[in-house]
């Protein structure tokens, strides 16, 4: 059981974040800050995520413009992406969702671990960076669901960093050094 | 102690029955729920592993991956709670310690599972589902330990792990007491519902008893009961019987249980069998038949079989019951019966053919007299037709002269029981008179009167006839017996004069011319005397009015006195009498004394008359082997032929001796027989034509009388002298004057005795009362009072009652003699008088006087 608790209460890693809108290949709305989460297509966790992505969306009626990053390592097959996590990110109105050809554009956004979300300001500033999810794969109320609708409602949110609890993106040995993002 | 209650279905069980039975059902659910919770743990351990591994296999990094945690969380932790308990529910099953080992296991496994989907509080129902399913053990303490492990692992986890419990990061605690709490309310329903249950199985235990004790009762009825029982399936296969049927058809039950009803049917009652099972089927009615069974020795039983249909509770039949009673002695009892009844309906044709065939008037009568039934010829005795005559009173049809009498007989019968010859008269229905004659018997048991009777009206006017005519020959018979009274009387009288006289004369030393002639008026005066005699005789025979006098009679004495009197006549014929010598002086018959040596003196006679001159008449007696004594006279005469013997006893009919010089009336034979009639003795003859007859007589033996008494005969002779004592008074009162003579002279010769004479009756009378005579002789006629009249006075005075009175008369009817003779006469002498006689009786009665006055002197 402790290693169980363990387990389910330990955050994935968090790699260098990048304060601004970095370029990568998807267009950041103008009107209306943007919002990115990185998931891996197989991590059982990030069903969570997505989850409280849809509550978020819900909440905020398209207030915020929505990318869900799938990513797909190469030499992965054709439908290795093609999983249940993805159409039901698919199925959230508002939420675009973008093949991550092996985890080049997670890691221009500095992630490193499924379900990472971040929330960028019309102007492209970082707002927030964290997990959406209270523990591993809990869905429910948590922090990071809370500041990014007050941040959206420009409200001023009680933390703007958050765990992440998730499978990692990419295979530690390709990720290079990594770290743990802050609270 | 076996403990019995009334139980709440009213029937006897035992508490300890009861509780066995709880307990086992009380078993049977925790062994139950015990294999249960094995399963769903089981179950919820592969569930679980199952869930993880299609949740969440693995745990991704890029594009390599692992088994996900949960997963081997699935299978571990899963494994560490749910491999223990479903042990334990297989070394101890219904233990106590494995249900609790379980509450907590299922508990913690509830933990598990709210653990690993992170505090989801749907997770949470599988606490509550949990504890429902605890509740299947119905033992509200399994309830403890889960809500124990409940509580605590939410208020453990609810401080330091919440997400864990709630989902939540951080939790109140009263949310662990909220938690807590509804596992508590739902608790006490848990409970609430076990208590309820456990009494229903206490119910359900306790209504098992009875039933069971009910069954056991009725098993015994079954097996106990004195009638043969079986349940038989459809097929009419025995399906279970009872000892009685095993003992009466002698199969044993697993013999039975192998066979149908069929099998040990009479054959001839398979077909009505079987239609009786259709008909219960059908829906017909319980039937009982009787059957004839077959034992297995091959005997037939006659049964009483009453079957019924017994059907599930959906109301399908089942089997058949059925309930045999052995009739065979009934059965037996019922044709001895019917053997009976025919019997008697044939004896009852019989009687009714008998009845309406006899010419004789059959009928019965209920006991108030009314006819039950009646023969034919009841239809003709009355006229009146059956129909008529049944119910009908009997009385009814009685001339109402006879109907008191008729009632007095009908109560005589029922007392009796039987009469028979009972005559009465009755009214034919065309009004004619009719006499009935009666036999008649009274059924107590049945009040019944069974009749039988004649139409006698025809006997009973010949029988009116034939009573006139008797008693018109009974008055001619009294007359020609009043006439011969008279003649003789009329012809005794002066018989009594001639040979009275003739007497004296012969006595008074007379010349030999004299001497002869008046023999020859003796001897006339004698055969007419016998003559008269003997026609009395005959007549008083005939009539009935001989009075005999029967006593032990000595034969040799009797015989001496005959032929004493005889010896004078045979040795005047030359006739000599051959006798044995000596006689036997101890023999003695019972007869009339007088009559006897009557008859002695006739067959002497006729054997002297009858033999010729210088004859020999043979007189013997002997005994026979009887008991009786027979005298036997035989003669040398010239005998009877057989065709004249025939009459030899008819009176008057001498045989042709008429035409002899042999005198005779013709009455001597023909009386002795009469006489030895009347003495319960025989008479007989044996003869020889030319060398004689031999007559006989037999009487009965006597026994000897006293010795003493027959000396003091002896010595009682007379004696015609007297002994010179003071003379002797007598008195005689006789209006004859020749009769009176007779008696002086008589006297004359006697000087002890003063002879005082009267011709009238009071006159005698006076005498008598003034001289007291020592005898008084009476004549019966005299012409102012019948000597009975004077006898009478004489004994109603004083003076003269104890005076001796002898009647001397000529009325020698026995019944003249009786009647004087109780008036108080002493002796009773009749005329024409014997000397010798009259002096015997003198000397009797006058010998106790002398010797008084001899003592005296």
């Amino acid at each position: 059981m402790r290693i169980l608790f363990h387990y389910e209460n330990t955050p994935g890693r968090v790699g260098a974040l990048s304060q601004a809108w970095p370029a990568a290949q998807i267009e950041r709305a103008t009107d209306r800050p943007t919002l990115v989460m990185l998931a891996h297509p197989h991590c059982p966790c990030t069903a969570a995520s997505v989850g409280e992505l849809a509550q978020i969306m819900a909440r905020l009626q398209g207030r915020v413009a929505a990318y869900v990053l799938f990513i797909k390592p190469k030499g992965a097959g054709r439908d290795w992406d093609d999983t249940s996590l993805r159409r039901s990110a698919d199925a959230i109105p508002g939420v675009k969702v973008v093949f991550d050809l092996d985890g080049v554009k997670a890691r221009r956004f500095g992630a490193e671990t499924s379900g990472h979300t971040l929330l960028f300001s019309v102007d492209g500033r970082l707002l927030f960076s964290g997990g959406i999810t209270a523990s591993r794969g809990h869905a429910g109320d948590n922090a990071g669901e809370s500041a990014i609708v007050a941040l959206v409602n420009n409200q001023t949110p009680a933390r703007t960093q958050t765990l992440v609890f998730g499978c990692a993106l990419a295979n530690r040995n390709e990720t290079g050094p990594t770290a743990l993002c802050l609270k | 102690m076996f403990e019995m209650s009334l139980g709440a279905s009213g029937g006897n069980y035992s508490v300890e029955r009861a509780d066995e039975l709880f307990e086992q059902h009380r078993q049977e659910i925790l062994r139950s729920t015990d294999r249960l919770f094995a399963k769903v743990m089981f179950f919820q351990w592969l569930a679980g592993i199952l869930i993880a591994f299609f949740v969440a296999p693995l745990t991704w990094a890029g594009q390599s991956s692992q088994i996900h945690i949960h997963v081997w969380a699935a299978i571990f932790l899963g494994g560490a709670i749910s491999i223990f308990p479903i042990w334990l529910t297989r070394i101890w099953p219904g233990a106590a310690v494995t249900r609790y080992v379980i509450s907590v296991a299922q508990m913690l496994m509830s933990a598990l599972l709210i653990a690993l989907t992170g505090g989801r509080i749907e997770t949470h129902f599988h606490v509550f589902g949990s504890l429902v399913i605890l509740s299947f053990y119905r033992d509200w303490r399994v309830l403890i330990p889960a809500t124990i492990v409940v509580a605590l692992d939410h208020f453990v986890r609810g401080i330091y792990l919440p997400y864990s419990v709630y989902g939540v990061l951080a939790a109140s605690p009263l949310r662990s007491i909220e938690h807590a709490g509804w596992v508590i309310f739902e608790d006490v329903f848990l409970v609430i519902s076990c208590l309820r249950s456990i009494r229903e199985m206490r119910s359900i235990a306790n209504r098992t008893a009875a039933l069971e004790a009910s069954e056991q009762g009725f098993r015994q009825i079954f097996e106990e009961a004195p009638i043969g029982m079986a349940v038989v399936g459809l097929d009419e296969s025995f399906n279970r019987v009872n000892t009685t049927l095993c003992q009466m058809v002698g199969y044993s039950e697993s013999d039975l249980t192998q066979r149908t009803t069929m099998d040990i049917t009479c054959e001839d009652d398979i077909p009505q069998g079987k239609q009786n099972a259709e008909e219960l089927l059908t829906g017909g009615p319980r039937s009982s038949v009787e059957r004839r069974y077959i034992r297995k020795n091959g005997e037939v039983l006659w049964m009483t079989r009453t079957a019924c249909l017994m059907r599930d509770v959906d109301g399908h039949p089942r089997n058949f019951l059925i309930m045999v009673e052995d009739i065979s002695e009934r059965k037996l009892a019922e044709k001895a019966l019917c053997e009976s009844k025919r019997e008697l309906e044939a004896a009852h044709h019989a009687n009714q053919l008998i009845m309406d065939n006899s010419q004789d008037v059959i009928c019965t009568m209920d006991e108030w007299g009314r006819f039950v039934s009646v023969s034919a010829a009841c239809e003709q005795l009355w006229g009146y037709t059956s129909a008529e005559l049944l119910g009908r009173f009997h009385i009814d049809l009685v001339w109402p002269e006879d109907k008191a009498m008729t009632n007095q007989v009908l109560e005589v019968l029922r007392l009796d029981g039987k009469i028979t010859d009972f005559v009465n008269r009755y009214t034919r229905k065309d009004g004619t008179l009719i006499d009935v004659l009666w036999s008649a018997s009274w059924s107590e048991t049945d009040k019944i009167m069974f009749c039988v009777a004649h139409d006698v009206t025809d006997r009973a006017r010949i029988e009116k006839a034939l009573r006139e005519a008797k008693d018109e020959a009974d008055r001619a018979n009294h007359a020609k017996s009043e006439f011969l009274s008279r003649i003789s009387h009329e012809l005794r009288t002066p018989l009594n004069a001639i040979l009275g006289f003739g007497q004296l004369l012969e006595r008074q030393n007379p010349t030999e011319t004299q001497r002869t002639r008046v023999g020859h008026i003796i001897s006339a005066g004698r055969h007419l005397l016998n003559l008269i005699n003997e026609v009395l005789d005959i007549s008083r025979v005939e009539t009935g009015n001989l009075r005999l006098s029967l006593e032990p009679v000595r034969v040799a004495e009797a015989l001496e006195e005959a032929l004493s009197l005889m010896r004078p006549l045979a040795a005047e014929r030359g006739t000599e009498l051959l006798t044995p010598a000596p006689l036997d002086q101890s023999c003695y018959v019972m007869a009339d004394r007088q009559r006897f040596k009557q008859v002695l003196l006739n067959l002497l006679t006729n054997a002297i008359k009858y033999s010729p001159l210088d004859g020999k008449v043979r007189v013997s007696s002997s005994a026979t082997g009887s008991g009786a004594m027979r005298i036997v006279v035989s003669d040398t005469g010239a005998g009877i032929s057989s065709e004249k013997l025939v009459r030899l006893f008819t009176p008057f009919d001498r045989l042709g001796a008429e035409q002899t010089p042999v005198e005779g009336t013709g009455l001597g034979l023909a009386l002795c027989q009469r006489l030895m009639q009347a003495m319960q003795g025989s008479i007989g003859v044996n003869s020889t034509l030319g060398q004689g007859s031999t007559f006989w007589v037999e009487l009965a033996c006597a026994d000897s009388p006293l010795e003493r008494v027959a000396s003091a005969k002896r010595n009682a002779s007379p004696s015609p002298n007297g002994s010179g004592a003071e003379k002797l008074t007598i008195l005689y009162l006789e209006d004859n004057l020749s009769n009176l003579t007779l008696i002086e002279q008589m006297l004359a010769e006697q000087p002890h005795i003063q002879l005082i004479t009267a011709m009238q009756g009071q006159l005698g009378i006076e005498l008598a009362r003034r001289h007291s005579p020592d005898l008084i002789l009476l004549d019966l006629h005299l012409p102012d009072l019948p000597g009975w009249e004077v006898l009478s006075r004489l004994q109603r005075h004083d003076a003269t009652r104890e005076i001796p009175v002898v009647i001397i008369s000529a009325d020698a009817t026995s019944r003249q003699r009786k009647r004087l003779m109780a008036a108080g006469a002493r002796a009773y002498l009749t005329k024409p008088l014997d000397m010798r006689e009259f002096f015997r009786v003198i000397d009797e009665i006058c010998a106790p006087r002398r010797a008084e006055d001899s003592v005296a002197a």
